[in-house]
């Protein structure tokens, strides 16, 4: 029973690390990058084959986190910095971020073929055990990363000047440039910083998955559900608790029901979820939408 | 003539071969597609990516059902039709609750799990899908005209474009962009939108669900053609080829469905291919390739003259009685035969109002603005001026106390339903529709006025009663943008007037539904001292036709001389109601927004 609690929770810490890329985008220009998940598979990809070629694993990890940055400022500059400066409400980024998640994915495939390949393991295969349940190496490597990853994203955000300009950018870009802030660097660094995270997610996940140039939809899918679970979109840090929920529901649900349950389970949740609350679960009540209603209720 | 030009291709296509009819068969199922999308999506502002659900339940509904039961195939296109709008409806009221992006996060996750349900169940054959069911064939005689599908496919197309141009030549229309742009304007003028967005949405489901009973005579149908990525693929059609217009969806659906046929690489280039051109196309022409065809038509006629900007002194016409007479208040005649008129036109009794934050707003207020009375509203800002307006006009429900509008309560009831009674409000900031002329943001004012527009509008410019009622309704906003006079510039686009001349427009769009109150909000907002004089003209020629009305508003000169009674707020609580010399003269008055 506790075995997949164990799991549950490792695997819920990537999902949560790339919903929290998804939000931290979110939360400084109000977009969803659909690109995010083919930033993770970017860095798996890079690093499976740069370790591949023989460079020690720490240096294959960094070039491939590097790519993913890349990768992410890229597409804020070719994506969705146009469509802003046009119309700050416009839906045109959905197309084309999707339109930089495709050809990211097709270039990968044709670089590297659709078949997977050889990731290298980041730690020794070591287990501890915790009463009657197993726990990898890796997966309590994951469990650690995403916890001080998330920790780490809530102190800047609440304790730094650039937290609070992230804050302000999202709210009114015109008004944060009227006071000074540069928005460009502000949503660059946002961009880097996502893409950071999920690539990251990569690293820890790659062992268990490999390398495919596929990984990126459905960990991106993942990533985004366990960001609307959660309530992300209000708070980069809910989206972790949404990833840790997700996880837990999906491999309960292996454990509990069969193994093909963790395919559709956690659609279910997540459509109950939405109809109790459209705005996750761990997002304040106040309304927030692009085109609120005004009729408001008196009572508090 | 351009009809003729069409069925002409339908039957070419009807009798070419099986890779050509596919090519183009397919490519005018994703039309239909990226029409019923552009119903709610450019319409409505409703960005949905649930398309691609409706389309694979109408796909999955033929097949399943013409293959085992053997059920004719048309009495199964009515069902499929039936089944997706209702589910269309329940989907569409969804939007009520939430709004923008989060309503296309919605949509999304609809159709994920039809997908996923697609895929698990055993009656949808999995991933490998079923094998569509074949079409009917034409009856003996009709052989020559060719395959019989190919016919049904195009003719539908037909239909579908037919049915969406009728609706952008009809009153509907501005009704509809009101909806999106401005919301509140179209409430406050009886428009009930919450009942229009679900019914449109149910349409547009609808719609896609026989587009994918069209797509089941097709061939195969599996769940990968009906996942979220081909409901995106709809929006990137409809984006493409121009969002809210006629041809722009079926532009943007020729072009994606048929890319993959016409560039012939490397299917990993290719994709590569049309994720660049998608996204050129989104960031360099974000009005899709139907605004490059307006530019170069334009550009092709020569620019045309620019109307020299009417000097604004236009609005100085004297304000003529005899027009206003026409838009004098409805039920002034009725109401001599349902006996005698209460002798309050708008009341609140005890309000009191909080916004949720603890802090209230309103403090047992008490109001009484006698029927034909000017009854202004004046106060420190914070005073809950316009808090109260919004109270009166029903956008925001009382904690207690009781409202009344000629003597009737209407404590729940919404702003369409008080503008049933015969109120209609002016927000400070004009709410209007940009893209518009104000002629047709007047229109919008009428809406009520006409019967049964919505079950017309699909055939609007084909009926008699439709062309009469069209007339009827542009020349009688035009009268009221000329009374109030914003007359030169009924044919610019609302976003490219003066400030002065939008309030004057919202005025207009107040007016000409011939209203019993009308509520205002700061009218005189941003207006120079002569267009206040103006406005000082109109209203007081709307009191001599019997309208009542309650005017919030700073300017206290233009105010003081107008109304019969003052109401002064502070801090949520009326200090005084009285003349407007009582007011002028009373020292809390003085001490707290006059000064001394």
């Amino acid at each position: 029973m506790l075995q997949f609690v164990v799991s549950g929770v490792a695997i819920g810490a990537v999902y949560g690390l790339i919903g929290m890329a998804l939000a931290i985008t979110f939360y400084v220009t109000r977009i969803i990058n659909f690109a995010q998940g083919q930033m993770m598979m970017a860095t798996v990809m890079v690093t499976a084959e740069i370790s591949a070629a023989g460079y020690p694993t720490w240096a294959a990890a960094l070039l491939g986190l590097a790519c993913a940055c890349i990768l992410g400022v890229l597409s804020y500059l070719v994506a969705v910095r146009p469509i802003l400066a046009l119309n700050r409400f416009s839906f045109g980024w959905l197309v084309s971020t999707l339109g930089f998640a495709v050809i990211l994915e097709n270039a990968a495939a044709y670089i590297w073929g659709p078949t997977s390949q050889a990731f290298p393991p980041l730690l020794q295969a070591t287990s501890f055990h915790l009463f009657d349940a197993v726990l990898t190496g890796q997966q309590l490597l994951a469990i650690v990363t995403a916890a001080v990853l998330t920790a780490g994203f809530e102190l800047v955000r609440r304790g730094t000047l650039f937290g609070k300009i992230g804050m302000a950018t999202a709210a009114d870009p015109e008004m944060a440039t009227a006071v000074g802030v540069n928005t460009t660097v502000v949503a660059i660094v946002a961009f880097a910083a996502s893409a950071l995270y999920a690539g990251v997610a990569g690293l820890l996940i790659g062992p268990t998955t490999f390398a495919n140039p596929y990984l990126g939809d459905t960990f991106g899918t993942f990533g985004f559900i366990a960001m609307m679970i959660g309530g992300g979109t209000e708070k980069p840090i809910a989206a972790m608790f949404g990833g840790l929920l997700l996880g837990l529901c999906a491999e309960g649900a292996n454990a509990m029901i069969n193994s093909q349950a963790s395919d559709w389970f956690p659609f279910l949740v997540l459509v109950v979820v939405l109809i109790v609350s459209p705005r996750g679960l761990f997002s304040a009540g106040s309304l927030f939408g692009l085109r609120a209603r005004a009729v408001a209720p008196a009572q508090a | 003539m351009f009809v003729a030009a069409y069925l002409a291709a339908t039957a070419s296509v009807a009798h070419s071969d099986l890779g050509v009819q596919s090519l183009v068969l397919v490519a005018a199922v994703f039309g239909i597609l990226a029409i019923s999308l552009d119903l709610v999506a450019g319409m409505l502002g409703l960005y949905s990516l649930g398309q691609g659900g409706f389309f694979a339940i109408g796909a999955y509904f033929t097949t399943i059902v013409v293959n085992t039961l053997g059920w004719n195939s048309f009495l199964v296109l009515l069902m499929v039709l039936l089944i997706a709008g209702l589910i269309g409806l329940a989907v569409g009221a969804m939007s009520l609750r939430v709004s923008g992006l989060y309503f296309a996060i919605t949509s999304f996750i609809f159709t994920l799990v039809l997908t996923v349900l697609a895929t698990d169940l055993k009656i949808t054959g999995g991933l490998q899908g079923l094998l569509g069911p074949a079409f009917p064939d034409f009856p003996e005689g009709l052989d020559a005209l060719g395959t019989p599908v190919a016919w049904c496919v195009m003719l539908a197309l037909l239909l579908c474009v037919g049915f969406v141009w009728s609706i952008r030549k009809s009153p509907l229309y501005p009704v509809l962009l009101s909806i999106r742009d401005a919301e509140r304007f179209a409430e406050a003028a009886g428009v009930r939108t919450s009942l229009i967005k679900i019914g449109v949405f149910g349409v547009s489901a609808a719609m896609a669900g026989g587009a994918g009973w069209l797509f089941a005579f097709l061939g195969v149908v599996s769940p990968g053609q009906f996942d979220w990525a081909v409901s995106l693929n709809i929006l990137v059609m409809v984006l493409i080829g121009g969002i809210n217009t006629t041809l722009g969806p079926v532009i943007g659906a020729a072009f994606v469905s048929m890319f993959p046929a016409l560039v012939n690489i490397n299917p990993w280039l290719q994709e590569m291919a049309y994720g660049a051109l998608s996204i050129l196309a989104v960031t360099l022409l974000p009005g899709g390739v139907m605004s490059l065809l307006k530019r170069v038509s334009a550009f092709g006629e020569g620019a045309a003259p620019e109307p020299a900007i009417a000097a604004v002194d236009r609005t100085e016409a004297p304000v003529e009685a005899s027009v206003f007479r026409k838009f004098a208040s409805r039920s002034a005649g009725a109401a001599q035969a349902a006996g005698p008129e209460p002798e309050y036109a708008v009341e609140c009794r005890g309000v009191r109002f909080t916004y949720g934050t603890g802090l209230m707003v309103l403090r047992n207020v008490d109001l009484a603005v006698r029927r034909g009375d000017i009854h202004g509203l004046i106060g420190p800002n914070g005073s809950g001026k316009s808090t109260l307006a919004n109270v009166i006009a029903g956008r925001l429900q009382p904690l207690s106390g009781a409202t009344l509008i000629k003597g009737v309560r209407v404590d729940g009831a919404s702003p369409s339903k008080r503008a049933k009674l015969g109120m209609r409000r002016t927000f400070q900031a004009a709410e209007l529709v940009r893209e518009l002329t104000p002629i047709q943001n007047v229109m919008v004012g009428l809406f009520t006025l006409k019967p049964r527009i919505i079950p017309r509008a699909p055939f609007w410019p084909f009926l008699p009663s439709g062309r009469r009622d069209l007339a009827w309704m542009e020349g009688r906003s035009r009268e009221a943008l000329e009374m109030v006079g914003a007359g030169a510039w009924v044919g610019r686009a609302v976003g490219d007037v003066p400030h002065g001349v939008e309030q004057l427009t919202q005025l207009a769009s107040v007016c000409v539904a011939g209203p019993d109150i009308i509520v205002l909000d700061e009218p005189a907002t941003g207006l120079s001292a002569r267009e206040v004089d103006h406005l000082a003209g109109i209203l007081s020629e709307l009191k001599a036709q019997g309208v009542t009305m309650i005017i919030i508003e700073h300017q206290t000169r233009f105010l003081f001389p107008l109304c019969d009674r003052v109401t002064v707020l502070n801090a949520g609580e009326v200090i005084l109601t009285g003349t407007a010399d009582e007011v002028r003269a009373h020292p809390v008055v003085r001490q707290v927004y006059l000064g001394e």
